[in-house]
């Protein structure tokens, strides 16, 4: 009986903080994608569906949506793919191998900040040392944050460099789950290396592959961190995603209501694609 | 099909070295199994044999071909493992068709060898089904199967039955053995167990610390081991083995005395050997005396640990109900059955011209 009550204290406990600190503050934000407010101590005043109205008339919204959508797939596949490569590399034994895996993590624990400090240095148009390799190398120099699509190559090239790691590290263990007898056989069966990368190790990469995707699509999607340090979504809204122009409405515009009707709008696109990803990846398999 | 013939084969990884010079030829169409004790180079061996694993020195030959620098995919051997090896997300039908097709054979063809394999096999009803919708014996079936299709010149399994439960294995075995004999092809087995290699070689190769000990027929090994490690591997219950010395025409060691057979070659510190089964009963006047200590029995047979002139030994008799430790009985060491075996070499001393 007492354990049983233990479960149910456990339980409750724990929904009480769900409910008060994400379920609440949802729901209050999606509440307040109805009202118009220029503030958050002003009175709000109802208006129904008129915030969403706006907000997709504004090219500016279709605009952060591509961007987005632009920014999460180019992070992602590149992440992905030298993920996948680095996870390879890794899983081969070499003298120093577990340094090197040692090594190979650090990028995921720096702080954001000081990892857009030091690209932000590092491309600086003065004293930046890629600057000056450019220069070296007698080409034209690289507006990293004037032009737009450098911009975007930027944010995106700084994400890949901030989460392979992390992405490296779940295929690695994967990878480590793979019978070696696998691939033997498939050496006895006459698979040339290319066809055992095809035939065993992605299939057997497939579900945890499935969970990254997903959970870096989720992450990339909903970035703000490193777009605003980086670009603050320029140079005129290039760079700029749902995340950064959802906070511009309500932080500098003071379309606090606008805001929320982007937010929500935001999540509930994320809702459906994440429906349909599980849809078409099942993450059981078989 | 085809003979495979190793020449000195050696493996060393760094400084240990896994296996020495193993000089063998395999007949084709034989049975040959590796037979020791875990960490022998059993496995090593054959996966040399089969090309996943470099030979340090030596050649190897499969046919007339030298084939030690070959890749796997051109020895054309078949290899079956001991965790089966199947690929869990593809189906059974492409577990057996993959070989073949990446060897781009014609699909009408690769159709016709599955069938014909999952019918030898009884896996028809199972070709679509993924490998972890079987059970082991079924999953070993299909590592079978997946040999089988390829038609190779010659087979190679390392512990294929290891990971069966006891009563499986032995009619895994028993299809083995079939199989063998319907195809023809040689098969060389990896295992540690004596039965699987007595009831399935043609001939075994015994092996110990990446030496080779003997190589024989499975009933010339258990009546003529080479030494004393063989002796003690093959057959059981173990051999009886008594430290001692030959004195005239005897062996003697402590109180016990036996005769050993005319024309034995040897002379001082040696080991008799006597397996439990070839100790006869009799009376205690004609035989020597052997007090029970202990009394297993085996249904058919009564297993029994005791003494005789203060060595140790265990005799198998046909079943007996009415021994009790403590009592005695008279047992005979026939001639015709004892090993002899030199102590300082552990090298058999011939007591009998073959
Ligand atoms: N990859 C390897 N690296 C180092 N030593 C190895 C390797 N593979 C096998 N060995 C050693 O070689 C010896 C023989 O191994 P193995 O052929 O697998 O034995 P068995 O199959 O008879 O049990 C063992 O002592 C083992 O530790
Ligand atoms: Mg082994």
């Amino acid at each position: 009986m007492s354990s049983k009550a233990t479960i149910y204290g456990f339980l409750f406990v724990g929904l009480a903080v769900t409910l008060a600190l994400i379920v609440a503050p949802a729901v209050y934000a999606v509440s307040l994608s109805f009202y118009q407010m220029d503030s958050f101590v002003g009175a709000p005043k109802w208006v129904g569906f008129a915030n969403y109205v706006a907000v997709l008339q504004a090219p500016e919204f279709w605009r952060a949506l591509l961007n987005g959508a632009i920014y999460a797939l180019g992070s992602i596949v590149f992440q992905v793919i030298l993920g996948i490569g680095f996870a390879l590399v890794l899983n081969e034994a070499f003298p120093g191998r577990n340094l090197v895996r040692g090594l190979s993590i650090l990028p995921y624990l720096l702080p954001t900040v000081v990892v857009i400090l030091t690209f932000k240095w590092m491309v600086d148009g003065g004293i930046g040392i890629v600057t000056k390799a450019v220069e070296a190398m007698g080409l034209p120099p690289i507006n990293w944050f004037e032009s737009p699509g450098a911009a975007m190559a930027s944010t995106i090239l700084v994400s890949v460099w901030m989460w392979t790691p992390f992405v490296t590290t779940c295929f690695l263990a994967a990878l480590q789950t793979v019978p070696q007898s696998l691939y033997e056989a498939a050496r006895v069966d006459g698979t040339t290396a290319v066809q055992r990368f095809f035939h065993i190790t992605l299939p057997m990469l497939k579900p945890i592959l499935t969970v990254v995707v997903l959970l870096r699509a989720i992450w990339m999607f909903n970035k703000f961190d490193v777009i605003w340090l980086l670009t603050r979504g320029g140079p005129v809204g290039a760079t700029e995603n749902l995340a950064i122009l959802s906070y511009r409405h309500a932080f500098n515009l003071f379309d606090i209501g606008g805001g929320a009707a982007i937010a929500t709008i935001s999540f509930a696109l994320l809702s459906v694609a994440v429906l349909i990803y599980f849809w078409v990846f099942p993450l059981e398999d078989d | 099909m085809a003979e495979i013939r190793l020449e000195q084969v050696r493996k060393a990884y760094g400084g240990v070295v896994a296996v020495h010079g193993v000089d063998l030829t395999i007949r084709d169409g034989e049975f040959v199994v590796f037979l020791g004790p875990s960490g022998c180079g059993k496995s090593t061996t054959l996966r040399m044999i089969a090309g996943l694993e470099e030979v340090t020195s030596g050649t190897i030959r499969i046919g007339a071909r030298d084939v030690t620098e070959l890749e796997p995919k051109d020895r054309n051997i078949a290899m079956v493992f001991q965790n089966y090896a199947l690929y869990p997300h593809k189906t059974i039908y492409d577990n057996l068709a993959f070989g073949l097709r990446m060897r781009k054979m014609d699909p009408a063809e690769i159709d016709v060898r599955v069938k014909k394999a999952a019918r030898m096999l009884g896996l028809e009803d199972f070709l679509a089904r993924k490998p972890k919708q079987l059970s082991g014996g079924q999953m070993q079936r299909v590592a079978l199967g997946r040999a089988l299709v390829r038609e190779p010149d010659v087979f190679l399994l390392d512990e294929p039955l290891s990971n069966l439960d006891a009563k499986l294995r032995v009619r895994m075995r028993e299809e083995i053995a079939r199989l063998h004999q319907d195809v023809g092809t040689s098969m060389v087995y990896v295992t540690h167990d004596q039965v699987e290699a007595m009831t399935l070689a043609n001939r075994i190769v015994i092996m110990r610390d990446g030496h080779v000990q003997q190589i024989g027929a499975p009933l010339e090994v258990y009546d003529r081991p080479a030494n004393l490690f063989v002796a003690g591997f093959i057959g059981s219950p173990e051999m009886n083995l008594i430290e001692g010395r030959i004195e005239g025409a005897d062996f003697v060691a402590g109180n016990l005395r036996v005769a050993l057979p005319p024309g034995v070659q040897a002379s001082g510190e040696v080991v008799l050997g006597i397996r439990p089964e070839h100790l006869a009963l009799t009376t205690e006047a004609d035989g020597v005396a052997f007090t029970v200590r202990v009394i297993e029995q085996l249904g058919a047979q009564t297993l029994c640990v005791g003494e005789a002139g203060g060595e140790r030994m265990r005799i198998l008799v046909d079943r007996v109900d009415s021994w009790s430790p403590g009592q005695s009985v008279g047992v005979r060491f026939p001639a015709a059955k004892l090993h002899l075996f030199a102590k300082s070499s552990g090298q058999r001393v011939e007591t009998a011209k073959p």
